[in-house]
């Protein structure tokens, strides 16, 4: 049992937060313009040479956490380690053609939920053969949507231990995060820290 | 453990079979019914594109609060979709025996136009006896 990955979209649709663990198939890079910035360092579109970029940059970033509450758009453009040299390894979908569809889908499912039951019900989870997709979506608009192992037991409380928990604290009470703005995302080394850290400790995650 | 409904989706992803049981689930007009299976079609043959690890089937279970989808794909392309109560063992069974029913008095029928609506007394009333 594992967790694979975590998508944040806002109400406006856009996806301003992402993370993954164990992912077999590693998300590749959005192309330039494809997503806002500050969603995730890894799938940012690589506009540095890898060899520009300094390793100890990020850790120097980690050592002044004391003092930086939120790194906004200065994000460290690490780019992942085979995404530029061999393409052919990850044939999956470029990050941004991904994450529109993961947001078409949740949508069309909770449309669908909707109309069949015939009043205001979520829609839950999904499950195929190899993945279990969980959705949570705060009052807000919010949609904080999660993939798992497939056995895994619904995993709405964990989703709804991240909003109440390490987004509140590091993105709602963050003056430094640009809510709303259409034109950032909310990644910052708190709010990733925190929620890594959350997940590590579950039982499902293994 | 409650079954709502049975929809029987073609390869195309049109509805060719729809049925109430029950009344656990509001009614809809035959028009929505069709929309919502093109949409399942669609949302089906997406997910199993967005698998984290390697290839992936389509989705088997989608579930909302108060009711559950077990959706059963034939390899021929005909989809089988139950609507159920959240907890409800049985769907997969359920599902395997009306794929059987549906081979023996639709398929063999030689009366029935393949990917067509299905207009067959058998075909109901084996249904109805599979599912009281």
């Amino acid at each position: 049992m594992t967790i694979y990955s975590l998508y944040i979209y806002d109400r406006h649709c856009a996806c301003v937060y992402y993370h993954d663990w164990q992912r077999v198939k590693p998300a590749r890079p959005a192309i330039e313009g494809g997503i806002l910035p500050a969603v995730s360092h890894e799938v940012t579109p690589n506009t540095n040479t890898p060899a520009a970029v300094d390793p100890s940059r990020r850790n120097t970033l980690m050592s002044l956490s004391g003092v930086v509450v939120a790194v906004n758009d200065e994000v460290p453009r690490t780019p992942l380690p085979n995404a530029t040299s061999s393409p052919s390894l990850n044939s999956g979908l470029p990050f941004d053609e991904e994450a529109k569809l993961v947001y078409g889908v949740v949508l069309s499912l909770r449309n669908m939920i909707r109309k069949i039951s015939g009043k205001d019900e979520q829609f839950v989870n999904y499950r195929t053969s190899t993945y279990k997709l969980h959705l949570y979506e705060t009052l807000s608009g919010y949609k904080f949507i999660m993939l798992s192992d497939p056995n895994a037991d619904s995993l709405r409380f964990v989703l709804r231990q991240i909003y109440s928990g390490p987004f509140l604290e590091y993105v709602v009470r963050n003056p430094l995060v640009q809510m709303d703005s259409k034109e950032h995302g909310i990644d910052n080394e708190y709010f990733r820290t925190s929620t890594d850290r959350m997940i590590r400790g579950l039982s499902v995650f293994q | 453990m409650t079954i709502f409904g049975l929809w029987v989706i073609n390869k195309a992803g049109g509805l060719v079979y729809q049925r109430n049981f029950g009344d656990g689930l509001p009614g809809l007009t035959s028009n929505e019914y069709l929309v919502l299976a093109g949409t399942l079609h669609g949302i089906h043959a997406i997910t199993s594109r967005l698998s984290p690890t390697g290839s992936s089937s389509g989705a088997h279970v989608i579930e909302g609060e108060s009711f559950k989808m077990t959706i059963f794909l034939t390899a021929t392309g005909t989809k089988f979709v139950l609507l159920t109560t959240p907890v409800e063992p049985t769907a997969e069974a359920v599902l395997q025996k009306v794929y059987e029913v549906y081979a023996d008095a639709v398929m063999k029928n030689p009366f029935h136009t393949p990917e067509m609506p299905i207009r067959s007394e058998a075909f109901d009333t084996r249904i109805a006896a599979l599912i009281k």
